[in-house]
This record gives C-alpha cells, sequence and structure tokens, in this order.
C-alpha cells in the first residue's frame, strides 16, 4: 500500500475544473461577454517593411457604429518588450530590449498592428479598416538570417546595427575547447536547421479590456504570465500595477505562445478612449501570422570524443531566426545553447549566439523554450558520433550522462536528482534495441528504423528567471479549505494537481480543495505557467503554505483534546491522537470552532507562502521509437514511441501521461509535417491556417506508445516530484530524425522530415 | 483577417428552373449554395465576392443516389456520406467509395455534396479523379434546356468549368461497369485529413488476363485534373506485364504538368504519378489474379 | 431576400424564434444570439471540427451552415449533452479518462462521439479514429479520447442509457 492518500494516484480533474469543460460553461477568453461591449479590430501592415507617411482616420470615424479609430498618434509613444522587459535572464544579467510600440508608425512585418477601431460589432469594425487610409512608404525587407547578415541589408531597428538583437556567448563556458578538440580521437561537426513551429491552440487569441470609472483596469486575458504582463501594461500606461486586473478565464490551449503580450494593450487603449468594455477576437489566420513561433535556428555542432567515447569538447553556435521584434527569441535562442551544451558532462565547452532580426513574424517560445530545437541537433551529433566511434547509441549515452551532483544544464546549481541513465536503458530493452537493430536489413521498399533520444529539461528556469510563486489556503467551517493561486490553467489540469499536494499535507479529499484562482487581484503573485514549472514551484508555495495551515490545526486540535500536536496526525479530514485513533475530532469541527470561538479566541486556521526557488531539478528521459520509410514515396509512419521519464515522483499520472501522449503528437508535427511558409518575396506567411499549416491528426499517432515512469522522489519537488510538461516532447523530433537515419541511412539535417525532402537525399545518395 | 462572412443577399428556389433562372438574371454575381463547406470558407477569407447566394438545399427530389440499368445516379444535393453509407457504392462503385472513404472528416462528408465537390473544379478532388476514371457524366439544367457531358470536359481550367451562365448541375450518371472491371485509388496527403498532393484512380476492364480497357485519372498535378492517355495507351492491349505497366507509369508522369506550392513540390507530384500509377495497377493485377 | 427575418429553430430541446441575417452563420447565431458559447470557433476554413454541433442528429461545421438553411432542424450543442444535471457517459468518461486538456475542442470531440455512437453503438478503435479524424486536438495526442469514447460505448451498452 502506498504511503500517500492522493500523491501518485491517478486524478481526474478536479469538479471545478473538469466539469464545466464538458458540459460547454466553461468561459474562455473569446466567450467573456459584458453589457455594452464593443468589438476591437485591428489594421496591420500589408508590407513587409514601411514607413507610415499619413494615416487619415476621418473617414473611419464617421462611419456609423464606430466608437473609436486609434493610430501611434493616439497611444502612448512607449516602447515595450512582447516578452516582458523585466523577465531578467538572471545569469547572464540582460534585459530583455523593449523594441515595439502598441501601434507602430513603421511596419516590420505583415501583420505589424498599425491601427485599431473600436464598433459596435464585428461588421462595422471591418468596414470601418477598411475605411482607414494609409499611406505607406515600402522599404526594402530582409526574410531570412543570411539576407538580415548581408552588410547592405535593411536595418530593422535603429538601435540593432547589422540586425543582431543579441549576441551572446554561452556563460558557462568551460575549459578550452580548441585543446579538447585536439586531444579527441573522432570529431564531429554539422550544422542543421530547425524550423519554426506554432503553437496552433485551438482558441483563437483573444482579450477583452474594460476601464472602470475609477480608471481601474480589468484585462481578460489568456496569457500565460499574468503578474509579468500585468507589470508589462503598467509601463506602457505609465499605471500603478495595483490599478490593473488580469483575469484569466479559461485557456484553450498555449504551448509557449501566450507567453507573451499580444492585443491587450490596443484592446486597453480602445476601452480607454471608449469608456466601453472593448474585446478583440483574432481570426486564426491573423494568429498563425502575428503570433510568437518557436525560432528558428540554423545550429552548428563540432563535437570531440575520446575512443572509449567520452565526450570532452563541445562547441555550438547558433543563428536564431528572430522575427520583427526580439521577442522571446531574445531568450529562447541563447538558451538553445545552454541546453545543447549542458546536457552531457563535457570539460571543454564554448559557444555563441546570433539573435538576428529579421521582417518576418516575431518567433519566440514553444513548448520546450530551445531544448526541441538543440534536441534535434545534439542526439543526432550524439547517433553520428557513435557511428564513426563504432559504439551503439544506447552506450555512447550511458557514457555520458550527468550525474546528480554536478551542475545542471542551465548553470552552475547542482542537479538535484537525475535518473536519465535508468530511463535509457529501460527504455532500449522495451522497444528491443539490440535484438531489432541486429536483425535489420536495410533492402526492399518499406524499411524500418530504430531511433533514441535522451533528455534534460528543467522544472522552472531557476537560475536564469526569477521562480517566485505563492499561495494560500484557509480552512472554511465544514473542514475543506480555499486554496488561493494564480499559475494560469492552459489546460494541464494543475489545479488537480496541486489540490492533490495541498490534500495530501492537510489529510482532506482533493475535492475539498476549493480553488480560488483567476485574477492578479485575488491571488498573490505566481510568474505564471512555463517551464515547466508549475508543480514544482507553485507546488512547494502550495505545499508551505498547506504546512502551516497544518501546523495551525494541529495546534488548536492539541488545545481542545489536550494532547501535544506532535501526537497528533490528521487523515481523511479527521485530526487524532496517533497511539489511540479513536481519540480525534473532524478539521470541520475544529476549523467551525475555531472560526466561531465563543471565548472570543477566533481566527481563521490558514497558511500562506511564497515560494522562491533556488534549485535545479532537472527532469530527464529517453525517447525510442520505430518508423516506417517507404523509400518510394519517402513517407515516414511513426509505429511506435517507448517514453522513460523521470520527473521526480509523479503527483497525477493520468495528467503526466496525458502530456506525454500530447508531447509525442506535437513532436511528431514538429518532426514530419509542421511547415511555416513564408512567401520569400512578400514576406507573406502562406501556412496561415490549419488547412495549410499540419498539425497531427489522430491517424498520424503511433499506434504503440508505452510511456514508463521511473516515479523516484526529487529531494527538492513538492513530495518528489519534477517538471513534465515541456519535456513531454523535447527528445520525439530527435529520436524519429534518427530512427529515419537508421532506416534509410541518410540524415536529414533540416525538418520538417517531408517525403519530398527525403526522395530528394535518397536520390542524392543513389548518384553518390 | 475576418471572423465573418459578407452580406449578401439569399436566394432559396424551390425547383431547379427557379434557380436555373436566379443564376442567368444574376450571372457572375451570384453563387450556388450546396454543402457550402468550401464556398463560404472562401468567402470568409475574402478570395471571392459574391453578391448573392442561391442556396438550392429545399429544391425536392435532387437528394439521391439509386443504381439501374443506366449505371449509377447521384443527384446534386446527395453528401458524401451519404454516398459512403450507400450499400450500391461500396459494392458496386468501390472506386468512388475508396475516393470518399479516404476524405477523413465526417462533418465535411455530412455537409459536402459529391456534385459541389466537382463543381469547385479544384484539381485536387478524390472524389473527380475517381470519377472521371469511371467515366461519369454530368447532368446539368439550364434556363431552357437540359444536357449533359462527361465529367472529363467539364473542367475548363483551375475552378473554371463548362456550365453556362443560368446552369446548374443537377446530377451525375455513373456508367454501369463492364464485367472484369478492377479499379484502385491512391492518394499521397501531408496529414490524414488534408487534400491531396497527388492522386490516382484506375479502372480497368480485365478479359482473360488481357487489359482490355482502362482509364487512369490524375488529380493534384495540373490545372484541372486529366487523364493519363498515353499511360493508358501502354497498357490497353498487354497483360498488364511488369514492363508494361513501368511503362505506362513512367509516360502517366511526361503527361502532368504538376506545380510546387504549400503541400508538395511539382518534381516530388511528377515522380510520385509515376509510383502511385504503377502501384494502382499492381494492386488491379492482384485483386484480379493477374500474375507477373 | 435580404436583411433581418425571423427564424426557428430547436436547440437542445428548446424552440426558438431568431433574428437573423442571411450570412449569419450557425456558430454566430448560437455564440451570439442564443448566448450558447459552449460551440466554440477555429479555424473557419473547414479544417479544425472545433464549432461541430449535431444537425439532426448529424455532426456538422457550424462555422460554415448558415442559420437560415437550418431553420426548423434540430440543433444539440454541447449545452444539450447533460440531461437533467446528469452528465451523459461520454461526458464522465472524457473525465475520467483524462481526455480533456485544455478543453476547446472538446465539445466538438463529445458530439461527434455522441453521433458516431448513435450511428453505431459498438465502435471498433479503427471506426473511432475515422469518425473524429474531422476534429483536431492539440493537447491530448488523441489517445485518451479514444480510450474514453471506447469506455463509454461499451457502459452505454452495457446500460442501455446514455445517462446513468
Amino acid at each position: 500500500m502506498s504511503e500517500f492518500s492522493w500523491v501518485g494516484k491517478p486524478h481526474p480533474p478536479l469538479k471545478m475544473e473538469g466539469v464545466p469543460k464538458v458540459t460547454g460553461e466553461a468561459i474562455y477568453t473569446v466567450d467573456v461577454k459584458l453589457p455594452g461591449m464593443l468589438v476591437g479590430k485591428i489594421l496591420r501592415s500589408p508590407h513587409p517593411h514601411a514607413k507610415i507617411l499619413r494615416i487619415d482616420k476621418s473617414k473611419a470615424e464617421r462611419l456609423p457604429g464606430v466608437k473609436a479609430v486609434l493610430t501611434f498618434e493616439d497611444i502612448p509613444k512607449v516602447k515595450y518588450a512582447s516578452s516582458f522587459r523585466d523577465m531578467p535572464m538572471a545569469t547572464s544579467g540582460t534585459l530583455q530590449p523593449p523594441d515595439q510600440y502598441v501601434l507602430t508608425d513603421k511596419a516590420r512585418y505583415v501583420g505589424d498592428p498599425v491601427a485599431a477601431v473600436a464598433a459596435v460589432d464585428e461588421y462595422v469594425a471591418e468596414e470601418a479598416l477598411k475605411l482607414i487610409e494609409v499611406e505607406y512608404e515600402p522599404l526594402p525587407a530582409v526574410f531570412t538570417i543570411d539576407d538580415a547578415l548581408k552588410p547592405d541589408a535593411p536595418q530593422i531597428h535603429d538601435h540593432a546595427k547589422g540586425n543582431i538583437a543579441a549576441h551572446v556567448k554561452y556563460p558557462f563556458a568551460q575549459g578550452d575547447v580548441e585543446k579538447g578538440f585536439a586531444e579527441a580521437d573522432c570529431v564531429v561537426e554539422g550544422t542543421f536547421f530547425v524550423p519554426r513551429q506554432v503553437g496552433a491552440h485551438l482558441e483563437p487569441q483573444a482579450c477583452t479590456a474594460y476601464v472602470d470609472p475609477t480608471g481601474k483596469v480589468t484585462v481578460w486575458s489568456p496569457c500565460q504570465l499574468t503578474f509579468p504582463l500585468r507589470r508589462e501594461l503598467a509601463k506602457i500606461f505609465s499605471l500603478p500595477e495595483g490599478m490593473i486586473n488580469v483575469v484569466t478565464p479559461f485557456v484553450g490551449g498555449s504551448f509557449g505562445t501566450r507567453l507573451s503580450l499580444y492585443c491587450e494593450p490596443i484592446a486597453i487603449a480602445l476601452a480607454m478612449k471608449t469608456g466601453k468594455p472593448v474585446k478583440i477576437v483574432h481570426s486564426k489566420e491573423e494568429d498563425f501570422s502575428t503570433l510568437e513561433t518557436r525560432t528558428a535556428d540554423r545550429v552548428t555542432v563540432k563535437a570531440g570524443f575520446k575512443k572509449d567515447g567520452t565526450l570532452i569538447a563541445m562547441q555550438m553556435k547558433v543563428y536564431t531566426w528572430a522575427g520583427a521584434y526580439a521577442a522571446r527569441a531574445y531568450l529562447a535562442g541563447p538558451i538553445l545553447l545552454m541546453w545543447g551544451l549542458g546536457h552531457y558532462r563535457c570539460p571543454n565547452t564554448d559557444g555563441e549566439c546570433f539573435v538576428v532580426y529579421t521582417n518576418t513574424t516575431p518567433a519566440g517560445a514553444m513548448r520546450g523554450y530551445g531544448n526541441p530545437e538543440a534536441s534535434t541537433v545534439v542526439e543526432q551529433i550524439m547517433d553520428m558520433a557513435a557511428e564513426k566511434l563504432g559504439i551503439d547509441p544506447v552506450e555512447l549515452r550511458l557514457k555520458n550522462v550527468k550525474k546528480a551532483g554536478e551542475p545542471s544544464n542551465l548553470g552552475p546549481c547542482p542537479i538535484e536528482s537525475t535518473y536519465e541513465d535508468e530511463c535509457i536503458r529501460i527504455g532500449a530493452e522495451r522497444i528491443g534495441w539490440w535484438e531489432k537493430r541486429k536483425l535489420k536489413k536495410q533492402e526492399g521498399v518499406k524499411r524500418r528504423g530504430l531511433g533514441m533520444a535522451a533528455m534534460m529539461h528543467c522544472s522552472g528556469a531557476w537560475p536564469l528567471l526569477i521562480e517566485h510563486s505563492s499561495a494560500m489556503i484557509k480552512f472554511n467551517e465544514d473542514g475543506s479549505v480555499n486554496m488561493i493561486i494564480n499559475p494560469a490553467f492552459p489546460g494541464t489540469h494543475c489545479w488537480t494537481t496541486l489540490a492533490q499536494i495541498a490534500a495530501e499535507e492537510l489529510g482532506i479529499s482533493p475535492e475539498d480543495v476549493h480553488v480560488v484562482t483567476g485574477s492578479t487581484d485575488t491571488a498573490m503573485f505566481d510568474l505564471g505557467s512555463h517551464a515547466s514549472r508549475t508543480t514544482y514551484v507553485t507546488g512547494n508555495a502550495v505545499l508551505e503554505a498547506a504546512r502551516e495551515a497544518k501546523r495551525q490545526l494541529l495546534e488548536r486540535a492539541s488545545k481542545m483534546l489536550g494532547v501535544s500536536p506532535e501526537e497528533l496526525t490528521v487523515k481523511d479530514g479527521r485530526v487524532f491522537v496517533k497511539a489511540d485513533p479513536s481519540k480525534g475530532l473532524t478539521i470541520g469541527e475544529i476549523a467551525r470552532s475555531t472560526i466561531w470561538d465563543l471565548k472570543g479566541e477566533s481566527f481563521n486556521i490558514s497558511g500562506k507562502a511564497s515560494w522562491s526557488s533556488r534549485y535545479s531539478s532537472p527532469p530527464t528521459g529517453a525517447y525510442f521509437t520505430e518508423v516506417e520509410v517507404d523509400t518510394e514515396t519517402g513517407e515516414v509512419k511513426v509505429l511506435k514511441f517507448v517514453v522513460v521519464i523521470d520527473c521526480g515522483r509523479v503527483i497525477n499520472p493520468m495528467t503526466v501521461e496525458g502530456q506525454i501522449q500530447g508531447g509525442i503528437s506535437q513532436g511528431i508535427g514538429y518532426a514530419l509535417y509542421e511547415d511555416y511558409v513564408i512567401n520569400k518575396k512578400t514576406g507573406v506567411v502562406e501556412s496561415d491556417n490549419f488547412n495549410t499549416y499540419r498539425i497531427a491528426t489522430n491517424y498520424e499517432m503511433p499506434e504503440e506508445i508505452e510511456i514508463i515512469f521511473i516515479n523516484k522522489p526529487d529531494p527538492k519537488g513538492p513530495f518528489g516530484a519534477k517538471g513534465v510538461g515541456e519535456p513531454a516532447m523535447v527528445g520525439v523530433a530527435a529520436a524519429i530524425a534518427n530512427a529515419v537515419y537508421d532506416a534509410i541511412g541518410v540524415r536529414l539535417r533540416e525538418l520538417p522530415i517531408t517525403p519530398e525532402k527525403i526522395l530528394k537525399a535518397l536520390k542524392e545518395k543513389e548518384k553518390g | 483577417m475576418v471572423r465573418v462572412l459578407t452580406p449578401f443577399e439569399y436566394f432559396e428556389p424551390k425547383t431547379v428552373e427557379e434557380a436555373s433562372n436566379l443564376l442567368r438574371d444574376y450571372g457572375e454575381k451570384v453563387r450556388v449554395l450546396a454543402g457550402g463547406v468550401d464556398l463560404l470558407a472562401r468567402i470568409r477569407r475574402r478570395e471571392i465576392q459574391v453578391e448573392g447566394l442561391v442556396c438550392i438545399q429545399r429544391i425536392p427530389g435532387l437528394d439521391y443516389v439509386r443504381q439501374d440499368s443506366e449505371g449509377l445516379k447521384i443527384g446534386a444535393l446527395t453528401t458524401l456520406r451519404t454516398l459512403e453509407r450507400s450499400q450500391e457504392v461500396r459494392e458496386n462503385y468501390r472506386l468512388l467509395f475508396d475516393a470518399i472513404h479516404s476524405i477523413h472528416s465526417i462533418q465535411v462528408k455530412n455537409m459536402g455534396t459529391a456534385v459541389g465537390n466537382l463543381c469547385i473544379a479544384t484539381p485536387a478532388s478524390d472524389v473527380a479523379v475517381s470519377l472521371l476514371a469511371l467515366d461519369a457524366q454530368m447532368k446539368i439544367a439550364g434556363p431552357s434546356s437540359e444536357r449533359s457531358m462527361p465529367l472529363e470536359n467539364f473542367y475548363l481550367g483551375v475552378k473554371r468549368t463548362a456550365l453556362q451562365p443560368g446552369e446548374l448541375v443537377t446530377g451525375i450518371l455513373v456508367p454501369p461497369l463492364p464485367k472484369g472491371s478492377f479499379g484502385a485509388f491512391m492518394k499521397l496527403v501531408r496529414t490524414a485529413t488534408d487534400i491531396a498532393k497527388v492522386n490516382v484512380a484506375v479502372r480497368a476492364t480485365l478479359r482473360n488476363g488481357g487489359c482490355e480497357e482502362v482509364r487512369i485519372a490524375l488529380g493534384s498535378v495540373a490545372p484541372t485534373i486529366v487523364r493519363a492517355r498515353k499511360a493508358e495507351e501502354a497498357l490497353r492491349g498487354t497483360r498488364l506485364e511488369r514492363e508494361a505497366v513501368v511503362e505506362a507509369a513512367e509516360r502517366a508522369a511526361e503527361e502532368v504538368n504538376p506545380i510546387t506550392d504549400i503541400r508538395s513540390t511539382a518534381e516530388y507530384r511528377r515522380e510520385m504519378v509515376k509510383v502511385l500509377t504503377r502501384r494502382a495497377v499492381e494492386k488491379i493485377k492482384v485483386e484480379a489474379g493477374v500474375k507477373g | 431576400m435580404r436583411g433581418k427575418q425571423v427564424i426557428k429553430l430547436t436547440v437542445n430541446g428548446e424552440p426558438y424564434e431568431v433574428e437573423v441575417e442571411p450570412h449569419m452563420t450557425l456558430l454566430e447565431v448560437l455564440r451570439d444570439k442564443l448566448n450558447l458559447t459552449g460551440t466554440k470557433g477555429s479555424c473557419g476554413v473547414g479544417e479544425c471540427g472545433t464549432c461541430t454541433v449535431l444537425v439532426d442528429g448529424k455532426p456538422f461545421l457550424s462555422c460554415l451552415t448558415l442559420a437560415i438553411t437550418v431553420r426548423d432542424k434540430n440543433i444539440l450543442t454541447i449545452e444539450g449533452l447533460a440531461r437533467d444535471k446528469k452528465l451523459h457517459i461520454l461526458q464522465k468518461a472524457f473525465l475520467e479518462h483524462g481526455a480533456v486538456q485544455c478543453g476547446f475542442c472538446t465539445p466538438a470531440m463529445l458530439l461527434t462521439a455522441k453521433a458516431l455512437l448513435d450511428e453505431n453503438p459498438n465502435p471498433t478503435r479503427e471506426e473511432i479514429r475515422e469518425y473524429i479524424s474531422g476534429v483536431l486536438c492539440r493537447c491530448t495526442g488523441y489517445v485518451k479520447i479514444i480510450e474514453a469514447i471506447m469506455s463509454a460505448a461499451e457502459e452505454i451498452r452495457r446500460r442501455g442509457s446514455e445517462y446513468e
């Protein structure tokens, strides 16, 4: 029998988190409706790069039903960073430079907002946009890293000479790479291109803003980082933070895309102007064309090994294809270096990253934040080295994985726990690695291949970012609690996981944890949902708060029962004497008599805590896959996935499995199908909806998926838990790429691995 | 970047004649609304402008599928789903069934009609490719007369049909299949629910192991769906020996004129015409029990 | 015919008379006129299936259906799936199997699954995969959705009822 009542047991979503989603009652940002609400709409630049010479909005303003038309002249001339200037990279000390205006007078990509209207309905708003006359002076534009770096390339921002948004040296470089390469018995090198990927959440981006007569701003937004959003909005509008309340309704998927700020300031500006609530909802074309995508990167890796497979030197050079604004590319590119160079033990490392502005949609974060990109490159380099060294890929990785206590991938902070080696061994066994590879024949039209990738990620981004969350817990008369938290909830069912943590500590049922959440006014600070941090960081805040509440509960019970608190324990909603379980009180009895104390000693049993994470507990894992490649059509079918995950102790196996299955589908999309196409002449995004940009349907999922949890506790996670949201997809594409090579002997250096690319490569191979 | 449709005038004729008159009177300004999947999406995306829609959904007598001595008859309002669930289609016109079955959205099949699918004149239509191989005839009604036309002559270019002002398609006739008739449909897609990068339908009549007659239809490899006549020529009269099949596949690839777009490249498409044509004929051989 | 007119619709068993214009989609009418926001919109091109509702029992894309063309028909939206405060067995199964994450595709998945089970009470895994393939899900990888539908089908057959 488990030592726990709730931790480690599959738990369906709490009623309040799950039921509204199946009955249609869950309110998402797109569903927000307020009396007198107006529709906001954004006029976007049709040019990739253009000066605005003149805007005439008078005709639009005269259209009946139009309540406000705004251009850059009507908006505070304050630059902001869509990914929040106050997200410092703690390690390197760099801060995101604000480089963007709410409405611009110089368009830098097709889709850049140049004006906005508020009108009584969608039809009038659209008509009004057509009536805004904008005279553009088109400027030469650049769409690729190479073009942006040419000496005569047009300058996109005055502050960024040569279109370099950032040049970051690997902050944790060690030893001497040149010496390392000289001492290596085998050096492998390769340049890879990893593409943009779209979050492709189903709920269109939306926002509603309202300014009440006292000047207080309320913003309904699906942003994953509500408190940083509030702070950035305060800066833009020169408001105190307390005068802004960011409300988070249910979120229809986010996957990193919604870490950033989008139409919120436009909605606020329109609401300020009209005095009415204003709601903006993107079309899906607007989403695909203007929301941040995963960055694309050109990555060159050189790795040196000793004969026995020991990695002794590694160097990476990354060119990050940012869009018109640095956005999250500013962090995602440099972090790619850290994932890549920090995964395996290596005494000599060095690297640099150039983040390059182009006249395209801003790029930034998506699930894994640089790690799927790094993994796709480094895990293929590992396979190339294994082949060259004559060592099995599994053995090569086992030789080089880090152990607990060594520096983590994100800096010198020691790894609290890792079972990566165990993950690799178990995964290899479960997929039949050695047997199948021995039997493999490379003949016939359809060829099978096996591939693997090892993975190390993070549970919150400390020490790169401040990882701060808070929680409050208070007991009600009935013995239930209110848990006041605000991590944003993009569908991971983190309320349930956090309720399991609280319930376990408090000896109550998770359904007796009533979650109070959803706005910055309600809850204490929480950085938000990113970097696989909610269970680990907010979970620790919840646990701390629960411990304090429990301390108060037992203290009060001890007075009521006349025993010392140490003699008491709590389980199933009842506090009792350990030595004599018959002697006890229900939590309801204790809570009620504490709130309504006839002796005049009333108080509310409660706990609150802020958790500022200073530890590194990287989740680790291994991905194994078997694929079949049709050598005549180039089609790749993913037959099987085995994922072995060390995410510490698993709090809720049901949701963790769900994360991994979803991660596999996004990873398969990244590896094989998802192609963000920008027209090379016009800069227009051609893959602007689900018909042109293909995400995996259920047919693309492998028939067989095996998920294995190591389930060993981490010393610092709440009940030993580590993060898992992003890790779920980190190694998927790398494993597929390695399996395709195993099947057909051709390595494609650019995702997605499409049939067109495979056939071309096979033909080139034939020609020799 | 818009989420709503443009306002338009709406007509709901009660008869084909009434519909035809509306189409004649308003000409290019109006469109026929049947299932609406393609049409309304394109209006929403502002790819086409319309001043009015002629909704034929409530005209009686256009929703049928039946088989008689003249062949398989399909009405203008018969949905893809109705056809997919029709026993006649599944058992007797397997090539059509396979093409419809390969469309993986129950929603689209519930709303979309076979005739509508043909009338939008996309060169990627799975239904059109299979019906071209089956030598389907279009039944067309005009203001004063009716006519019929082979599907083969129906397309003039991308999204352009041979319909005259005032004309609408009221049904499809698929002729009876001769004895010894076999068919195969194949397509390549990016993900399962995508429209085809390339699709191929082959229908052949085999007698005593010999290929008496054959039609090869190709989609997504030219401005319209096309027949690979030279490839057919290479098979007609043979016993579908490997050399003949390879020769036919090579010829088919030479006959097409594909482009590079978001779904695939011209080069790949041409190559795949070869592979799919060969595989389709091979499949027919297996089904017909032809050796070699 | 141009301008506003009143049409009759039966939504979730309730008769409605609603004023529409011809270009208004069923999605707009459900969400904006009837305040039934459980039906979600996403792609607007017939690709994601998010806006699925049942029209006379059949899954339709409400974003590509003009409201005027379904007048006098029976519409079932997600708000009508639970009966007398009791969840449909599919709804329970989706929760119990972890088939819901962000929940944005869930109304469409549930209604599509209901149409499938009405048509075919004992579907194979393959039949489920095919039937739901027109509804995209970005969160779950579909595994638990398929499991939930399999399990609900069995439960409904066992009980002879869609409700507990």
